[in-house]
């Protein structure tokens, strides 16, 4: 067959199919949920009617409008990657076809199949479709959750700790992608913690969007840290936020955490080098945002004066990175501290070799 | 001319705890700057060398901190005499000695003080110990303790004011013990000898004037018959001989 000839028939064949897939909509029944093509909001509100409504749907069908609506998955529309669900849905009984992940996310997933992760679990393992989130909109804690769904906690500390000095701490305060994957540029992330539910002692927990927003009346969460509203976080404003007796439940909690995250998740020897981490000097590992949450689950990431984790008192009382956050000025007093305990003996010293002829004379 | 007789200055236990104590001071500077500035400082390897050495180190200062204050409180039971100064120490004692550190010295005049077994601190020397034994060594071990311990004590750093603080203490104590440590050994020079004061704390054993303390212990039991044995001070009592 000719070339010419062979394109012409493959032409046709896609101009059928496509016909063919405009046409289906127009075949459900009237009466029937149809699948609307128009907005965002009009892609998915047939399909959220009952799939947001906990009394209709239970389990992992049960979707966050909120969490949802702002994923780039809503703005493609249920249809995207659930094609071809009938008119009779769901009491055809026919199982909901899904969209393999690896037809948009390509690269993610051969990233993803030569890590030491390929073929322990899908996508799905880790990421929840109908709310899945950029790195910036996610704590670092909800990161690590995601990692205790398969890797038991007590379990990991006492793995790390073959190795790993203050293992708890480390699992605690880093999310497991800073070293398990060969992620680039890192930041500590700033959450607002609250110890509410546990006394002012208690094991911190993330605060929720509900609890700051009681506290600021309504107001925008931000201006609980953010006194003069510009949308930037000042060294004295962490300082008044920290000194404020009127919120002492709430406090500010630090993750060093990376910017762009690879899928690559591999055991990399040189995070077993501390100074990865507590080697790389005052230059580095200052900037820092605060990740405010917000009504849908996700987090507003706000930028901080460059610096605020050096802060030795006020930045972030509770985050402490030994050999890297250290502050420059608390190490020049201590110089001057050391310096002073030589002032005596010099001097002194001095002195006594000027006058050393006396105390010879004395002797004899 | 004066004889010389031997005091038995130093016991074995005080030895033993001085020279742990003083390698195990070192060690820690050494790690713990590595510790804090190990983008310059890589004397003992790897960082995490550095911090296993650094623990390691300050377990066993704080173990030999307890050693020292059972040995001197419960064995001894001679700890207050020897590190807290008494109210003669306290209106003269340590003017006293000051005066002879800063001009005495230098003219050639003996010191004021001589040490004993019970009583082994010139009232300068208490007041500096009592400083650094009560004071900065607790602090900088149970900050050391918090620090390695950040998780089962979470607590407890809260409570002292969050982990920033704490080890901002730390620092700042290790950094007074250090320089503290020049003055130290410095002192510990001015003896008749320059190794002099170092003997006793190597075999235990001092060697003093025995007409001086002869004299002045006469002379201490007169002024104070009731009270227990009180350091020999023969400054300013002591006779200036005119010179050759």
């Amino acid at each position: 067959m000719k070339a010419a000839t062979k394109h012409t028939m493959y032409r046709f064949l896609m101009t059928v199919a496509l016909a063919g897939a405009l046409c289906t909509p127009a075949l459900a029944e009237p009466d029937g949920p149809g699948y609307s093509f128009g907005d965002t909001t009009g892609k998915n509100e047939a399909c959220l009617t009952c799939h947001a409504d906990g009394q209709k749907v239970k389990g992992p069908s049960l979707i966050n409008p909120a969490q949802f609506g702002h994923t780039t998955h809503a703005k493609i529309g249920c249809p995207s990657c659930h094609e071809g669900v009938a008119p009779t849905h769901p009491t055809d009984g026919v199982r909901t076809p899904r969209a393999n992940c690896q037809q948009c996310h390509g690269e993610v997933n051969s990233e993803y199949a030569s890590s030491i992760h390929a073929g322990k679990t899908s996508c799905s393992g880790c990421h929840n479709p109908h709310k899945v989130e950029s790195p910036r909109e996610i704590s670092g804690m909800e990161i690590n959750q995601m990692c205790g769904g398969c890797h038991d906690k007590f379990k990991m500390s006492a793995k790390h700790g073959e190795w790993l000095p203050q293992a708890d701490l480390h699992l605690y305060m880093l999310p497991c992608i800073t070293c398990h994957t060969g992620s680039k540029n890192y930041f500590i992330s700033m959450y607002v913690v609250s110890t509410k539910n546990q006394g002012n002692l208690g094991k911190p927990e993330v605060a929720s969007y509900q609890e700051l927003k009681e506290l600021t009346g309504g107001r925008d969460i931000l201006t609980l840290i953010d006194s003069n509203h510009d949308n930037y976080i000042s060294i004295s404003e962490l300082r008044n936020f920290n000194l404020d007796r009127d919120h002492k439940s709430l406090r500010l909690q630090g993750m060093l955490t990376p910017e762009t995250v690879s899928h690559r998740f591999e055991i990399l020897d040189d995070r077993r080098n501390c100074t990865f981490c507590h080697g790389s000097g005052p230059t580095v590992m200052q900037t820092s945002y605060l990740s405010i949450p917000e009504v849908n689950g996700t987090y507003r990431r706000v930028q901080v004066e460059k610096g605020a984790v050096l802060d030795a008192l006020y930045g972030t009382p509770d985050f402490y990175l030994m050999g890297s956050n250290k502050n420059n000025m608390l190490s020049w007093i201590g110089l001057a501290v050391v310096c002073g305990g030589l002032i005596m003996p010099v001097c002194h010293g001095f002195l006594r070799f000027l006058t050393r002829k006396n105390r010879t004379r004395k002797e004899h | 001319m004066s004889a010389k007789k031997m005091v038995y200055l130093q016991p074995i236990p005080i030895r033993i705890w001085h020279w742990v104590n003083a390698l195990g001071i070192v060690t820690l500077i050494i790690s713990g700057a590595q510790i804090r500035f190990p983008e310059a400082i890589t004397i003992l390897g790897s960082y995490k060398t550095a911090i296993q050495v650094h623990n390691v180190a300050g377990l066993i200062v704080a173990v030999f901190l307890a050693w020292w204050l059972v040995y001197y409180k419960m064995v001894r039971n001679s700890l207050d005499d020897i590190y807290i100064p008494n109210e003669e120490d306290i209106k003269h004692g340590i003017v006293r000695q000051l005066l002879y550190y800063c001009f005495w010295y230098f003219v050639g005049r003996p010191s004021p003080f001589h040490a004993m077994p019970d009583s082994k601190f010139n009232p300068m020397q208490k007041a500096a110990y009592l400083v650094v034994m009560f004071m900065l060594v607790p602090l900088v071990v149970l900050t050391g303790i918090l620090l390695m311990n950040v998780t089962p004590l979470r607590v407890l750093i809260l409570m002292s004011g969050g982990i920033k603080i704490i080890d901002t203490l730390h620092f700042l104590v290790a950094c007074s013990l250090f320089a503290f440590l020049f003055t130290h050994v410095y002192l510990a020079t001015l003896g008749a000898t320059p190794l002099a004061y170092f003997k006793p704390m190597i075999f235990g054993w001092e060697e003093v004037e025995d007409h001086d303390e002869e004299h002045h212990e006469e002379q201490h039991k007169e002024a104070q018959p009731q009270t227990a044995f009180r350091p020999v001070r023969h400054y300013p009592e002591h006779p200036v001989h005119p010179q050759n």
